[in-house]
């Protein structure tokens, strides 16, 4: 009988793995550690010395400074990461557990943590002048009084407007269900690791929601008022676009949390990938997905009145148009309008998907 | 022969070494049991023979022919002639006992009549036969996980028995049970072993339960097999081999 197989050695085969782990982990630690120092570098330099201590207004800038600057950090990284003494060595499990590996992450974290937040501070402009200055607080009180004194007579035309708002939402949370449920299989992890071809699909699946995700809504309405022409049209498209990158990832993750039980021993029937996700995937997600989707429709309204202010059509249009004239009590009069039905829809939202589970 | 395994190596991919070099057959109509402590490699080597694992060397003979690689259409092939009981019955908890039952007969489905779930008559009157076979015909139409363990459990037994299988898997079938609900799922599996004279694998924790069910025994330890024999050949010693010298024989009845 032809036994070939049978010389390969488990035992190297463990080793082997580990090893090659290993040197990946130690090239990973060390980049990272180059790109820590490389931003401290960066920002002691062109915020807390330039800006801070010099406070120029225009900070002098080199690409090959900045190229320079990179240069030795990703010396200094690689030295530190192979030194397995490092922050980042730390993290990623190749460190040598020793006095000098504690001594420096601690050091080099607090330091880490402290330039980030003095950075911030200082390139947020904090200025407690500028929140108690006369002027401004008088500015701050026209606004105010006007808005609690609310124009009543474009109380029709803006629940119209609230109404094109709300359906806005609708439209794009109910189109969203059918293409986000195709696309949540395909990027659930479990359901694509069984070949080559699969984790293709899911890995460039990944990759495009992650970026129209990463894009708001707000953009896209921009991109397709121009693509479609201003209007309610051109925000629920943008609304459908990011409910669907947003829902899929939910989704997803639904779908890779499920137990896997069920998907074994319906897989141990001997059936095929259609009906394992039919039985044993389906009936676990599909409390979950309703869930997710009504409270996606509740998000939506929000978005949409923020959408509205760039072209999308609904209350949003309406209240930037009395915001350009400056008539802030019919301002005052459309944000109560939307604060209303912004509650009313988060309670009956919480209401529905308590009623689900 | 229905099932020869020859030097069975197992490594997941955590670098865990489960099975190191397993061998042993199985003649038609016994009832093998697995000993051996949780860890031991009693569950990889289930799932090494129904392929729900892929080995990573050695291999594993089904009827005599060589399945280690089968891919596929032929996977599924072999998986429909091998049903497998779990430890957490692994019913799907929404669904009917019947519909739990009927997913047992998938692999000879259409996959349009599984997804409009409109079934033959013949299906559904096998699930139903199967059903009266472990006693609970009567809780057909209700929800699977309004079943008690032991009644979810003889479900996923009737599911399995839908597979018409050759041989029956069964990983800890009675580890989720009390003891007197467990006596009454072995008999099951002895019914089936000796009536329908399907072959039984099954991994058990119990000597008492081994002691009656079992034809013969195979013991793992760290992924080997260190006892092979006849379930009154285990002694005193051969228990404290196995199971570590701290370990003391309790009895359940």
């Amino acid at each position: 009988m032809e036994i070939e197989e049978l010389h390969i050695d488990p035992v190297k085969i463990i080793e082997n793995k580990k090893r090659k782990e290993f040197k990946l982990n130690l090239i990973k630690a060390s980049l990272l550690d180059a790109f820590l120092i490389f931003y401290s570098v960066l920002v002691l330099q062109r915020i807390i010395y330039y800006k801070f201590i010099l406070q120029l207004k225009d900070a002098p800038f080199t690409w090959g400074e900045i190229g320079l600057i990179a240069l030795a950090s990703l010396i200094a990284g690689f030295a530190w990461g192979y030194s397995r003494t490092s922050l980042s060595g730390k993290l990623l499990g190749v460190a040598k557990e020793n006095s000098v590996t504690k001594w420096t992450v601690e050091l080099f974290g607090w330091f880490l943590f402290n330039l980030t937040f003095i950075a911030g501070w200082v390139s947020t402009g904090v200025s407690i002048v500028d929140l108690f200055s006369s002027e401004g607080i008088q500015g701050a009180q026209r606004i105010f009084a006007a808005l609690f004194n609310p124009e009543l007579n474009i109380f029709d035309q803006s629940v119209f407007a609230i109404i094109e708002t709300i359906y806005i939402a609708l439209v794009a949370t109910v189109l969203s269900i059918p293409i986000t449920l195709i696309l949540s299989f395909l990027s659930a992890r479990n359901l694509m690791d069984d070949n080559a071809i699969n984790m293709g699909i899911y890995y460039t699946l990944r990759v495009v929601l992650n970026f129209i995700r990463s894009i708001e809504p707000l953009i896209w309405a921009i991109i397709f008022s121009v693509w479609v022409g201003i209007g309610p049209y051109a925000g629920m498209i943008a609304l459908l676009v990011h409910t669907i990158a947003s829902n899929a990832k939910l989704y997803s993750e639904a779908i890779e949390s499920i137990d896997a039980g069920p998907v074994e021993a319906i897989a141990a029937t001997g059936a095929n990938k259609i009906q394992i996700i039919w039985y044993a995937v389906v009936p676990q997600i599909i409390l979950p997905f309703l869930s997710f989707t009504i409270y996606r429709w509740d998000i939506n309204v929000r978005m949409a009145t923020i959408i509205g202010m760039v072209g999308g059509g609904g209350i949003g249009t309406m209240l930037i148009q009395y915001q350009g004239l400056a008539k802030w009590n019919e301002v005052g009069l459309i944000v109560i309008m939307i604060a209303l039905v912004v509650w009313l829809m988060d309670y009956i939202s919480t209401k529905v998907r308590q009623a689900i589970y | 022969m229905l099932v020869k395994v020859e030097k069975l190596h197992k490594v997941y991919d955590n670098g865990t070494h489960a099975l190191k070099g397993v061998s042993f057959e199985v003649q038609e109509g016994e009832f093998l049991v697995v000993i051996g402590l949780s860890g031991s490699g009693k569950s990889t080597l289930l799932r090494c023979i129904n392929r729900l694992h892929e080995p990573t060397a050695g291999k594993v003979f089904f009827d005599d022919k060589d399945v280690t690689h089968v891919k596929g259409q032929e996977l599924r092939e072999l998986k429909k002639h091998i049903g497998m009981v779990f430890q957490q019955f692994n019913l799907i908890k929404r669904r009917s006992v019947l519909t739990n039952v009927i997913t047992g007969r998938l692999g000879s489905l259409t996959t349009w009549q599984s997804i409009t779930e409109k079934f033959p008559d013949d299906v559904v009157a096998d699930a139903y036969k199967y059903l009266e076979m472990v006693g609970i015909a009567d809780k057909a139409k209700v929800r699977a996980d309004s079943l008690s363990g032991g009644q979810q459990q003889r479900v996923a037994i009737a599911r399995s028995l839908m597979q018409d299988p050759k041989l029956l898997l069964a990983d800890e079938p009675v580890a989720s049970l009390d003891p007197a609900t467990s006596n009454s799922v072995m008999q099951y599996f002895e019914k089936i072993n000796k009536e329908l004279g399907t072959t039984v694998i099954c991994n058990l924790h119990f000597l008492s339960l081994v002691r009656r069910y079992a034809t013969r025994v195979i013991a793992l330890k760290h992924g080997e097999v260190v006892f092979q024999g006849d379930p009154s050949e285990i002694s005193e010693e051969w228990f404290k081999a196995i199971y570590g010298d701290e370990a003391e024989e309790v009895e359940i009845r």
